[in-house]
């Protein structure tokens, strides 16, 4: 059913231009495999790889063994000495999850967590890694995750995008990162870049300043009919499709979008709890905000951006700094989705391309480590209150309950209800898959 | 760090198309043993002769690592799993052989020759990772890769169909296909041809007499001499010059957090654009770009050009606030790096900062010989003192009078307005300064909030006083520009360990990488940066990549796609060529002919291949749907300059000329931002001359380019994305820019048509270079009849006024797929 050909002759060219071609959309929303626990994701991508060992990976040996050397490449001694995390850990929630005094707000919600302590990955470069995270593939441009998810889903608002992504990156592979390669064009996300990276944080000329929707459709309509000529001659133009799919729905965003995006509507309560209006807090609680009202509008792929967190060095104050743009924000939006009885199909996500040494760099700083990180989730059918996966008596590697990349995508599908390996496109003469031959689905985290 | 190796092996096995490099793992129990009983011993009795820090390694014999112990030394495997007859290990500490007897001046006790026994039977399980090799990723693989040789002239295949072939370029291509049993498509038709031939050599549309001049044109020569004609436009160096400020992430901003104008930058640009024009040879350009300053001039305008030339090293991303004088340097000679090995070579040799290059054979050391050079170059990037810039320095002074470009203008109210600007600001950072005084000794007020605001007014002086001093006393610019220079002494330089400045290490004599171009040898003087060398370095004939990676980035720039996919990865981690004896065939007659970027462009777009048609074919498609073996001209979008260079060119708005400057020149020094003294509406005001004029900033670039992928300006970028998103459409709905030129447009289709029926007839030549089709011209037919029911403002067949039906319409060719996709 979900198993989809690359062909010109799309719904696009059978349907014809009526209002209701919606209803036979790419976007239109499919049956899953199996019943799906959860509905949508929001993931909270923390770009540049945040430590594990000071913030949910908690090694009482790193403390105690402070300063001495730590371990190099081949598993010889390093020149390099461990770094003991200077910060607190503590228990929190029933089941005692070790969480440090980095994210006292998010602590609160510890039994919501499931803490993916096993996590690794291929390469511990930047582009690769982040890359490899969101496509499963670093050497190839293949579809991201979020427009995997589209595909198999198609997503239940067919006014908004089903993919959107906050303050999207522009280098580590760009729009590679949220593309969707050889799926449809219209599954790729639609950005909406933050007022720091030149956006303005809105989704730009939603209204037109003259014409009425109505002159404005007969006007559609003209280039409508336009682009189905020229798919006509081509037989086969997935981009063609992409214009005249992104086109439709960029009328309809017309309607819903400047609501949706106008988060002064919200109480001022719940500004506040988001961290609006402090200057530390308020823009990754902007994202926090507008992704609790994507995901209650009906957008399946949420996916929200901060970095840096690529702590080398001054990892005192810019770790410190990192956690405290976004301990609020992220405690409020897991808060205000159990609140609106959300959270139970709405899978958040945490976590970078991968995690930081135990030993230490430039003094206080870390380097990057692929081997064992830490990611989590919550809400969505995981099990709340749970480290799942452990690294070394350090956190150098994951030894356990290991979970690789592909595990991880092969996981979130199953969640959303998509085996993964039948989640296939064919392209280029065979069936592809986001996690290509591998993953495996931690089921010891499925609640 | 902890897992090269480990990295190493997936990454080949994933190049493979195979998995499952990974060791099997071994259990918790054994490596509970490992840890106790046998990782103790080794260290203690065996890694100070057998591991990888070891002075001297023993018997070529490695025991701390796995790879090493089950591989072993010169006698063979010292440890086989579950076999202890083979393990020359256990015979070794067994003292069976007095040669091999193990370590030499003790026996181990018998227990410990048990437990190592008991582990070798237990099948030796070993969490250690890492190769045998001694802190030396293994490069043996990555020194034959093919970009690394170089180019050797290939024979020129046989075809099975010679009519098809132009020139040697269409025999490779067509060899390749002839092996994928693929067939060419068709050659295009002469409006596809002259369309796609603007876009690409000028970047921007035919006007409709130059479409029916073109296909009436019975000359036998009629395509060779409008691609001559296109060549010799200045247009083709405002398009392919954009080409090149995308590798040399050109912009007039710092970035990161300060996100300081770089007001003088926009003389780097011109210089790019004026070189491709005059169609330098790329030899010559890029000794320019990296030693410009050190090489001779023919008068003053030669050597303004050259030392202009140099902005490339300049003009990159920078940290202006970085406290750290020594960071700021380092960091600021890794970008240096970082660009000119990944524009010119396609390597990503900034890897090598912290540590040996993980993929491909660049040692750390060689890294600091190449950056030995640009930490003994001064980089003049100008910018004034104040909030967020703790780093500035001098420009570089053009002679007088010998720029092409003379700049602007100060006009007699604009000084008199910034001198009053400045007696004010000065007197108020006079009155900021005793005011903080003045709290400090009483201890009240808040000293740190009126230090912050003299903070910024002392910046607002700097950057004052800097723009009345780019004026003669008449109001004439004074030409400065961004750019390096010698200091004429050097410094020495030394390793950096994992990059760290507090970590110096060994002296590192400068020099070049030497998997690139091994016999070149240079001599570095005592008193120049090596600067020189370094440009000769680049295009000397021994250099196997920097022909290949520019011809590739042409290929790339005419067909959509790289021969190479990977435009600025070249190394081992790149992707290999589809036509690789086509790729170097390039290489070698690109030097062959003087390294002419106009005549390689002209080469290519003169042979079968550029000339074939975009159409769809059933059995070619299945075969290769991406189109890698180049059967047809893939379908392109245009880029970000070309769809509005187009918009604004159907719609007759196009301003052809160059700007005296660019917007953030006339802004000056400042930081960008909301709340900052420079505003972001200005630089952004409306403005109709080409885009590749258009104001840079960094993380601020305008969204008529950035929402159609345009190049991200802090990176070097060989191959932009194309994404086909809503917010294109929206912003082609309801622009005010898109409105405004349709508006244009209309006006333009009464000016030039009288009825009704040719002015659809002229649309659609202005935005597709073609008439309508009887179909299309119903659907215009449908789309007035319905306006005119619906809208009481237009009048579909009377004059033109703003808001009517015909800038409706034209506004929907512009919104149309045709008009932004070339065949």
């Amino acid at each position: 059913m979900l198993k989809g050909v690359s062909s010109g002759f799309g719904y696009l060219a059978l349907a014809g231009l009526c209002a209701e071609a919606a209803e036979q959309s790419p976007l239109a929303p499919k049956t899953p495999h199996f019943a799906p626990r959860a509905k949508r994701v929001i993931f909270l991508c923390m770009r540049g790889g945040p430590s594990h060992v000071d913030t949910f990976d908690y090694k009482p040996q790193l403390q105690i063994d402070e300063g001495k050397p730590g371990i190099g490449r081949r598993g010889s001694r390093s020149r390099a000495k461990l770094l003991g995390s200077p910060w607190e850990f503590a228990r929190h929630g029933q089941n005692g999850l070790n969480i440090s005094e980095l994210f006292p707000n998010v602590a609160k919600h510890a039994d919501k967590l499931c803490l993916l302590n096993g996590m690794h990955t291929d390469l511990p470069n930047h582009p690769q890694a982040f890359v490899k995270m969101h496509t499963g593939n670093s050497q190839f441009v293949r579809p991201s995750l979020g427009a995997w998810t589209l595909y198999g889903l198609g997503t239940e608002n067919k006014n908004l995008p089903g993919f959107i992504v906050l303050s999207p990156q522009t280098g580590l592979g760009g729009a590679q990162n949220y593309g969707s390669s050889f799926l449809p064009a219209i599954y790729q996300a639609t950005p909406i870049r933050g007022s720091s990276r030149g956006g303005s944080g809105q989704i730009n000329n939603i209204t037109n300043p003259r014409v009425s929707k109505e002159a404005q459709r007969i006007q559609l309509d003209l280039v409508q009919s336009l682009n189905q000529e020229q798919l006509k001659k081509d037989v086969v133009n997935p981009a063609v499709e992409g214009v005249i799919e992104s086109f439709e729905l960029a009328f309809r965003m017309q309607s819903e979008v400047p609501q949706l995006m106008d988060i002064n509507k919200e109480p001022a309560a719940i500004r506040q709890a988001y961290g609006i209006g402090n200057r530390a807090t308020e823009s990754f609680g902007r994202q926090c905000l507008l992704a609790r009202r994507m995901a209650e509008a009906g957008v399946r792929f949420i996916e929200l951006n901060y970095g840096n967190w690529d702590q080398h060095r001054t990892l005192k104050t810019s770790l410190e700094r990192n956690c405290g743009a976004t301990d609020q924000p992220i405690a409020a939006l897991l808060a205000d989705l159990e609140k609106r009885d959300m959270l139970k199909d709405t899978l958040v996500m945490w976590g970078g391309e991968f995690g930081r040494t135990p030993h230490a760099q430039n003094g206080d700083g870390r380097d990057h480590n692929n081997k064992g990180y830490t990611m989590w989730m919550a809400g969505g059918g995981v099990k709340g209150g749970i480290a799942h996966g452990k690294t070394d008596e350090y956190g150098y590697a994951a030894v356990d309950g290991k979970m690789h990349i592909h595990d991880w995508h092969a996981t979130v599908l199953h969640l959303l209800g998509l085996n993964h390996k039948k989640l296939t496109f064919n392209y280029a003469g065979r069936d592809f898959r986001l996690t290509d031959v591998h993953g495996n689905v931690a089921k010891e985290i499925l609640a | 760090m902890t897992s090269l190796r480990l990295s190493i092996l997936s990454f080949v096995g994933l190049l493979a198309g195979t998995q499952g490099v990974f060791p099997a793992e071994p259990s918790p129990e054994g490596i509970a043993f490992f840890e106790k009983k046998i990782r103790p011993v080794l260290v203690e009795r065996c890694y100070k002769c057998h591991s990888a820090n070891s002075e001297k390694l023993r018997g070529g014999l490695q025991l701390d690592t796995r790879e090493g112990i089950r591989k072993g030394g010169g006698s063979g495997h010292a440890v086989v799993p579950k076999n202890l007859e083979q393990s020359l290990l256990v015979e070794a500490i067994r003292y069976e052989d007095e040669d091999t007897a193990m370590p030499p001046k003790e026996k181990l006790p018998a227990s410990v020759i048990a437990d190592f026994e008991k582990w070798i039977m237990m099948g030796a399980p070993d969490p250690r990772d890492g190769s045998a090799v001694a802190e030396k990723p293994n490069w043996e693989k990555s020194k034959n890769h093919w970009a690394f040789k170089l180019p050797e002239q290939p024979a020129r295949p046989k075809v099975k169909d010679n009519n098809w072939v132009r020139s040697d370029i269409d025999r490779f291509v067509l060899a390749e296909m002839d092996k994928q049993s693929l067939k060419p498509v068709g050659e295009a038709d002469r409006r596809t041809l002259i369309r796609r031939l603007f876009f690409d050599l000028n970047g921007v549309p035919p006007q409709p007499k130059e479409v029916e001049a073109f296909v009436a044109d019975k000359d036998p020569k009629a395509f060779e001499k409008l691609v001559d004609r296109l060549l010799a436009s200045e247009s083709f160096g405002e398009r392919w010059g954009r080409h090149w400020l995308d590798v040399a992430r050109y912009a007039e901003s710092s970035g990161k957090e300060a996100n300081l104008t770089y007001p003088h930058a926009w003389r780097y640009r011109d210089y790019v654009i004026d070189s491709f024009n005059a169609d330098k040879p790329y030899n010559q350009f890029i000794r320019e770009q990296i030693a410009g300053d050190l090489m001779p001039a023919r008068d003053n305008q030669h050597r303004a050009e050259l030392m202009t030339a140099t902005g490339f090293l300049a003009i990159g991303p920078k940290s202006h606030n970085e406290n750290n004088r020594l960071q700021f340097a380092v960091d600021l000679a890794d970008e240096q790096i970082e660009t000119t090995s990944r524009a010119i070579l396609g390597l990503t040799i900034a890897c090598a900062r912290c540590h040996d290059h993980k993929f491909d054979p660049i040692p750390q050391r060689e890294y600091y010989a190449l950056a030995g050079i640009f930490f003994n170059t001064e980089t003049q990037f100008g910018t004034v003192q104040g909030p967020g810039n703790r780093r500035s320095t001098p420009l570089v002074n053009l002679p007088a009078e010998a720029t092409k470009n003379p700049g602007e203008v100060l006009t007699v109210s604009t000084r008199a307005r910034l001198e009053k600007m400045l007696v004010d600001s000065k007197k108020e950072l006079e009155e900021l300064t005793a005011q903080a005084r003045k709290e400090r000794a009483s201890g009240s007020g808040d000293v740190q909030r009126t230090f912050q605001r003299a903070r910024a007014v002392s910046g607002r002086v700097n950057s004052i006083t800097e723009k009345l001093s780019g004026y003669t006393a008449a109001g004439k610019s004074i030409p400065r520009a961004m750019g390096v220079s010698d200091r004429g002494f050097v410094r020495e330089t030394r390793l950096l360990e994992r990059g760290e400045i507090q970590q110096p290490g060994e002296k590192v004599p400068r020099g070049f990488v030497s998997i690139v171009n091994p016999d070149f040898r240079a001599s570095f003087h005592r008193s120049g940066s090596g600067r020189r060398q370094m440009a000769e370095w680049l295009v000397s004939p021994g250099n196997p990549l920097t022909s290949r990676v520019i011809v590739n980035r042409i290929w790339h720039h005419l067909f959509g796609q790289g021969l190479v996919r990977s435009m600025d990865n070249f190394g081992s981690t790149g992707q290999a060529p589809s036509h690789p004896e086509l790729l170097d065939h390039l290489a070698l007659q690109f030097v062959d002919q003087n390294w002419s970027v106009k005549g390689m462009v002209r080469q290519i777009v003169l042979s079968s291949t550029y000339r074939m048609a975009s159409d769809y074919d059933s059995a070619n498609y299945n075969a290769d749907p991406e189109n890698h073996y180049l059967w047809r001209v893939s379908k392109r979008r245009l880029d970000a300059e070309s769809i509005r260079d187009s918009i604004l060119s159907v719609s007759g708005l196009l301003k052809w000329d160059r700007p005296r400057s660019s917007a953030v020149a006339k802004a000056g020094n400042g930081q960008v931002g909301r709340s900052r003294n420079i505003q972001i509406r200005t630089l952004m005001a409306p403005t109709d001359y080409r885009s590749v004029f258009l104001p840079i900033v960094r993380d601020l670039v305008p969204a008529s380019l950035d929402l159609f992928d345009y190049a991200e300006p802090s990176l070097v970028t060989g191959k932009r994305d194309v994404t086909t998103v809503p917010s294109q459409a929206l912003y082609l709905m309801n622009d005010a820019f898109v409105i405004r030129a349709a508006d244009s447009m209309a006006r333009r289709l009464f000016d030039e048509a009288p009825s009704g029926e040719e002015r659809v007839d002229f649309a659609f030549k202005l935005a597709y270079g073609r008439t309508p089709t009887t179909n299309e011209k119903e659907k215009a037919r449908q789309f007035f009849n319905s306006y005119q029911s619906i809208s009481d403002t237009n009048n579909p067949e009377g004059k033109y006024n703003r808001g009517s039906a015909w800038s409706s319409f034209c506004q929907a060719l512009l919104c149309s797929a045709e008009f932004r996709y070339l065949d």
